[in-house]
């Protein structure tokens, strides 16, 4: 914050008003409380005519001209009362819309356009440090999909395997569009007090496009065509997608919806065919848990200051269950891909350990979901009601 | 909401139209049922306020002393801008026009905006005339834009700098707005040009209305027109758009040397 002195004085030498003066004379104005007083030197004969009115035009007000003992003057002008910009340091209770793109700790001139940002408080955006602690995090993470990825190790697998791996892949990609979308829908609407929190999603949104990216040219990778698209999964995004509210979309998408992501990506790697799908598999799980660390500190910090909050997104989760209502199960096509993933061959006893492994993938999702609601601030009675609810989809 | 109140202003530039929609949208939202029309001219303008056709004239320092003298001195004027107190032409020169004082002036030419604009024509001759300057021996080069909108448009003052710049005239009459805006903007060579003389101040434009002007029509207006805030987003656009920071009550010594210099030219 600059100290509001009570006098400043400058030199403008023989710069006309038209000449640079005022670059010299408007800054000095700015340092000034109004009515506070700037005393400029000046050996112009012209800012003598000049002054007096563009003072009369910035409503400041011209005081007098002391004629100087070598010949200059000294000009006093009083700082008038308009254009004075006001702190914006304090990101306490409601953010004020009037100060647009201004970033926080600007000086704001008032009287500016009323921004349409909806999500206006401190208690709707994460905890600043958090949140700037995983932007950094995600900055020094950002990895490259054609470099970091040994494509050229892709070994020709059998026809069911490669055709699970597309699907698996199919799955992954459409349902990381949805993650990439959820979060841009918000960025526009975030008071810009809470930068720090448009930066993150913004790391998440190029996350997201990178992990669509890997997972498509995994799937063409092999020579086979992408599987095929659920109702079962556009109905669950389109739910997704559909939500009006940070905080529960924050809840949906990131608590529950990518932290079961996290345990699929886990058993995705944990059963890949080849190390190139494992290395995606690991790659986007990483960044997953900061998106799924976020997500929780968000909530956490929400049902903190909203003891109402809990219902609310109890409620959220059961409406949207409600749109899946007669949907039983994981949809069949990335069920099945998952199970072949596991077994890595049509033989039946390798069939009959796949579908094993498909249904610990279940109970561990289940299990993974009751801990991170735990975390992010739900009794464990909470939580378990939660868990249930939650899309078959995964997402 | 009151009882209609019809408004005249001079469309000297398209921006009129956005400031007039919007401070009709304003003086509703207040409660004052406030609606505008339109004029190509002054002229037209204040013969309409006379014949009681409109309520109100937005008007010019010249279409002001009209009203004024046409109406006795009983038109009623409600209010004006900050910016219209205290104006003040500029006789600016060409530094290589060896022009140190007025008594320079005759023998070179001088550049003058409109001849009925106030402050880029009829002030400033008329103070260069109570100087003691030889008119009769000045060499005017006249810029006659935009007749009727009374120098609103500023385009004969652009002229008259020019025409300083480009070495046409060695002087040259504009009004203070014009010459700080230009200067502001980065527009003006100082090391070309340089302002020679300071008129004394004169008042600008007014709201003019004739004395039959109910007292509540007269009373909504204002109370409108005074309530707007420069710190209201809102207001502040119309503010700008208008030139102005703060409205503010009228008063009629600002135009005695206006009237002075009408007598002297018999210009009425
Ligand atoms: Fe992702
Ligand atoms: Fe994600």
């Amino acid at each position: 914050m600059v100290s509001r002195a009570g006098a400043v004085a400058i030199n403008g030498g023989d710069l006309a008003l038209g000449g640079g003066l005022l670059a010299l004379l408007r800054p000095a104005l700015d340092l000034l409380a109004p009515g506070g007083v700037v005393a400029l030197r000046s050996s112009s004969a012209g800012v003598r005519h000049d002054l007096p009115s563009w003072c009369r035009f910035e409503r400041h007000t011209y005081l007098e001209c002391e004629p100087q003992s070598d010949g200059s003057d000294l000009h006093l002008v009083g700082r008038g009362r308009f254009a004075v910009a006001y702190a914006t340091d304090a990101a306490t209770g409601e953010a004020d819309p009037h100060t647009g793109f201004a970033p926080l700790g600007a000086r704001v001139e008032r009287g500016g356009p009323r921004y349409p940002f909806t999500i206006n408080r401190r208690d709707s955006a994460p905890p600043p440090q958090t949140t700037r602690q995983l932007y950094d995090q995600a900055t020094l993470a950002q990895w490259d999909a054609a470099r970091d990825i040994p494509w050229d190790r892709v070994q020709p697998l059998s026809p069911i395997v490669e055709r699970a791996v597309g699907q698996v892949m199919t799955f992954l990609a459409e349902n990381e569009l949805s993650a990439l979308y959820v979060p841009s829908k918000f960025v526009a609407r975030l008071h810009p007090a809470y930068a720090e929190t448009a930066m993150f999603l913004a790391t998440q949104m190029m996350d997201e496009a990178r992990h669509i990216d890997v997972f498509l040219r995994r799937a063409r990778a092999g020579g086979g065509a992408l599987g095929v698209s659920s109702v079962t999964t556009s109905r669950s995004l389109l739910s997704l997608l559909e939500l009006e509210d940070f905080t529960e979309a924050a809840f949906l998408l990131s608590v529950l919806g990518e932290g079961t992501f996290l345990d699929l990506l886990r058993y995705i790697e944990r059963h890949a065919p080849d190390e190139v799908t494992a290395e995606i598999a690991r790659r986007t799980r990483a960044d997953e848990s900061r998106h799924v660390h976020f997500g929780v500190m968000h909530v956490r910090q929400a049902l903190g200051c909203d003891a109402a909050l809990a219902r609310r997104l109890e409620e959220t989760v059961r409406q949207r269950a409600a749109t899946l209502h007669g949907v039983s199960g994981v949809p069949a096509p990335i069920q099945d891909a998952l199970t072949i993933l596991a077994a890595g061959s049509d033989e039946p006893g390798a069939v009959a350990r796949g579908h094993e492994a498909f249904r610990e993938l279940l109970s561990d999702m289940h299990a993974g979901r009751l801990k991170r609601l735990v975390h992010a601030g739900f009794t464990p009675a909470q939580a378990q009601l939660l868990s249930e609810l939650h899309t078959p989809n995964f997402m | 909401m009151s009882e209609s109140i019809l408004l005249g202003a001079v469309a000297y530039d398209p921006k009129v139209v956005t400031i007039w929609e919007g401070i009709r949208e304003y003086f509703r939202a207040e409660g004052v049922d406030l609606d505008f029309a339109l004029f190509s001219n002054y002229e037209r303008q204040v013969a309409t306020l006379l014949a009681g056709h409109i309520d109100i004239a937005w008007n010019t320092p010249l279409g002001h002393v009209r009203v004024q003298r046409r109406t006795e001195g009983r038109a009623r004027s409600l209010g004006m801008r900050d910016t219209d107190r205290d104006f003040h032409a500029k006789i600016v020169v060409r530094r290589d026009a060896g022009i140190r004082t007025l008594a320079d002036l005759p023998g070179k030419i001088l550049a003058v905006g409109s001849r009925d604009s106030t402050q880029a024509r009829i002030l400033p001759l008329h103070f260069l005339r109570k100087e003691g300057v030889a008119l009769d021996r000045v060499q005017l080069l006249p810029f006659d834009t935009d007749l009727g909108k009374h120098g609103d448009t500023g385009a004969s003052e652009l002229d008259v700098l020019r025409a300083l710049a480009d070495g046409r005239a060695h002087a040259g009459a504009v009004g203070d707005l014009v010459w700080i805006n230009e200067q502001s903007a980065g527009r003006i060579d100082p090391q070309l040009v340089d302002v020679l003389y300071t008129t004394p101040g004169f008042d600008h434009c007014m709201f003019d209305a004739l004395p039959s002007l109910s007292e509540a029509k007269v009373e909504a207006f204002q109370r409108a027109l005074f309530a707007m805030r420069w710190e209201e987003p809102a207001h502040r656009r119309l503010l700008e758009l208008e030139g102005l920071r703060e409205w503010m009550p009228p008063r009629e010594e600002g135009y005695d040397s206006l009237r002075r210099a009408l007598e002297e030219t018999a210009e009425w």
